[in-house]
């Protein structure tokens, strides 16, 4: 049963020498759902460098449409810069970046940050419309960003300062930003990482049930591997600026905390991060 | 529990007890000839000068030829010292070929300009306003570049991401974030532009409260002179409850001025 439950791609499972060679041969690790929403994400032969230092060398990735990976790895492995890299946030220094969509107009590409950065001086429902971008008219980007309120369960707050809020809730409204636009691929770069245990799991339960219902392709970098099973289709382990490890999660959804599968999944992929500290 | 009418009440008098109680005391030495009322007059005979000078007129063309100096020099001085400030903070070129000499400008008391200034001036308006001008221009150079350097960067570059334009990101999270210490640079530009101004109009001016003050001296009037300083407070004051009603309007979003 967990041989089945936890597939992993030949390739992926050992470090590979010439990274260039086995491209074609990582394909997703299983059918995606279908999504006309979603954005595509191929890469190729990718290298970014900072003064020097290579942060991210020869990585290959392909990410269908709709699909929902979540990227673990130490601090430093080059996760972040990944997701920089993709949303256009940092120049890639060598190798391409391909966005595919199946959507007549490309949907645009949110980010949720670690820290809300919720504008101090804007009300909630204001912050919201940021995320809309500046076309629309007044009455409609308001409707809008109202109706991205009451996804996340906000709407009676709409007319609130950010400063009144709890650290959760500025997150919610940070979530309902990034979602008003109906983005085509989610960005988040460690966005629980400061909210309490039980909100976490709110968090985590509400980003994937809108994750279902409007099919954008996500991708979560996360350092709390029980967090990137819970929620991902696909998991990918970072190291040294390469995907050391690529797992498929085929655990049927909604997913129950403290699966067998799971914790099996879990703690594997725990054992090969720690045996990272130990190079033989 | 809501705090009671009397209770509310009394808050609201309690910052004025200890004025009050100098005003009452003052009062007092006076009318019973422990001050000589030619040095210091009683507080009634201010009030008199302050009735009899509002009469004849002179206390308003005064007072309104000082407002207008005062509101033209922080025009002048404000508005270049906030462009000025606002060019520096976005832009590295611009502060890279102005900031050391404003800086060095910055040192010199802006008072100990004055002969330079009659040299140049005369005692003309010009002398005035240049002066005031100078004095409120630092504090809101100053402030306003600090406001800008310190607007938190992830929110601009949340902003970026979201896909603002140079002039919206300026707009919406540049100018917002520099506010409050924009808001500080004006309050001490405030009290720079009366304390110039009525050291210059004491020095050389042919009206104005400044003037009016030193006029009365010549003809050993103190009741007119203390007017003048007793209107001077009044002026400060309110020059400071405008900016708080100001701070209280823009900051809102700020949990330090709410309640302010």
């Amino acid at each position: 049963m967990l041989a089945t439950a936890l597939r992993v791609p030949e390739d992926a499972q050992t470090r590979d020498p010439k990274p260039r060679e086995v491209a074609a041969s990582r394909a997703p690790a299983r059918a995606a759902p279908p999504s006309a929403t979603g954005i595509g994400v191929t890469l190729r032969d990718l290298r970014k460098d900072f003064d020097g230092h290579t942060v991210i060398e020869g990585l290959d990735l392909h990410i269908p449409a709709g699909q929902f990976v979540a990227v673990v790895g130490r601090s430093g492995c080059g996760k972040s810069t990944l997701l920089r890299l993709i949303l256009g946030l940092e120049q890639a220094s060598a190798g391409r970046i391909a966005l595919e969509t199946r959507a007549v107009r490309t949907p645009p590409k949110r980010i949720m940050f670690q820290e809300p950065r919720l504008l101090p001086w804007a009300r909630v429902v204001d912050n919201v419309a940021v995320g809309l971008g500046e076309g629309g008219s007044r009455a409609e980007r308001r409707a809008r960003a109202e109706a991205a309120l009451a996804e996340v369960g906000l709407s009676e707050k709409a007319g609130n300062w950010p400063a009144t809020l709890s650290g959760g809730q500025r997150q919610r409204v940070a979530l309902a930003r990034a979602l008003v636009s109906r983005p085509g691929l989610l960005a988040l770069d460690e966005p629980l990482g400061a909210l309490d245990a039980l909100t976490r799991i709110d968090m985590q339960a509400m980003i994937e049930r809108i994750w279902r219902a409007q099919g954008f392709t996500a991708i979560l970098v996360t350092h709390d591997v029980a967090e990137a099973v819970a929620m991902a289709d696909r998991i990918l382990v970072v190291e040294a600026g390469r995907i050391a490890l690529d797992v498929a999660v085929d655990v049927p959804r909604p997913r129950r905390r403290g699966d067998a599968d799971l914790a099996a999944l879990e703690g594997r992929i725990l054992d090969h991060l720690l045996s990272e500290r130990a190079p033989s | 529990m809501i705090p009671s009418v009397r209770t509310r009440i009394l808050e609201r008098l309690t910052p004025w007890l200890v004025p009050a109680a100098i005003l009452l005391g003052w009062q007092a030495a006076a009318s019973t000839g422990l001050v000589s009322t030619r040095f210091m007059p009683a507080p009634s005979g201010v009030v008199a000068a302050g009735w009899q000078a509002a009469r004849s007129g002179e206390l308003w063309s005064n007072l309104s030829i000082s407002f207008a100096r005062a509101a033209v020099g922080f025009l002048i001085g404000g508005g270049i010292g906030f462009a000025l400030g606002l060019a520096n903070g976005l832009s590295r070129l611009s502060e890279r070929l102005t900031d050391t000499t404003l800086q060095m400008i910055r040192n010199i008391p802006h008072l100990s300009l004055i002969p330079l200034v009659i040299l140049w001036f005369g005692i003309d308006e010009g002398a005035k306003l240049f002066l005031v001008a100078i004095g409120v221009f630092f504090p809101v150079y100053a402030n306003t570049l600090h406001g800008i350097r310190s607007v938190d960067p992830q929110l601009v570059e949340m902003g970026r991401v979201y896909g603002m334009s140079p002039a919206t990101l300026f707009r919406r999270v540049v100018l917002p974030g520099a506010l409050p210490s924009i808001f500080v640079g004006l309050r001490y530009a405030l009290g720079i532009m009366w304390l110039t101004l009525i050291v210059a109009e004491t020095i050389s001016a042919s009206s104005g409260l400044g003037y009016m003050a030193m006029q009365a001296r010549e003809f050993m009037l103190v009741d007119v002179v203390v007017l003048a300083i007793v209107i001077y407070a009044g002026l400060g004051k309110a020059a400071d409850a405008v900016t708080r009603l100001l701070e209280r309007r823009f900051l809102a979003w700020n949990p330090a001025y709410r309640n302010a």
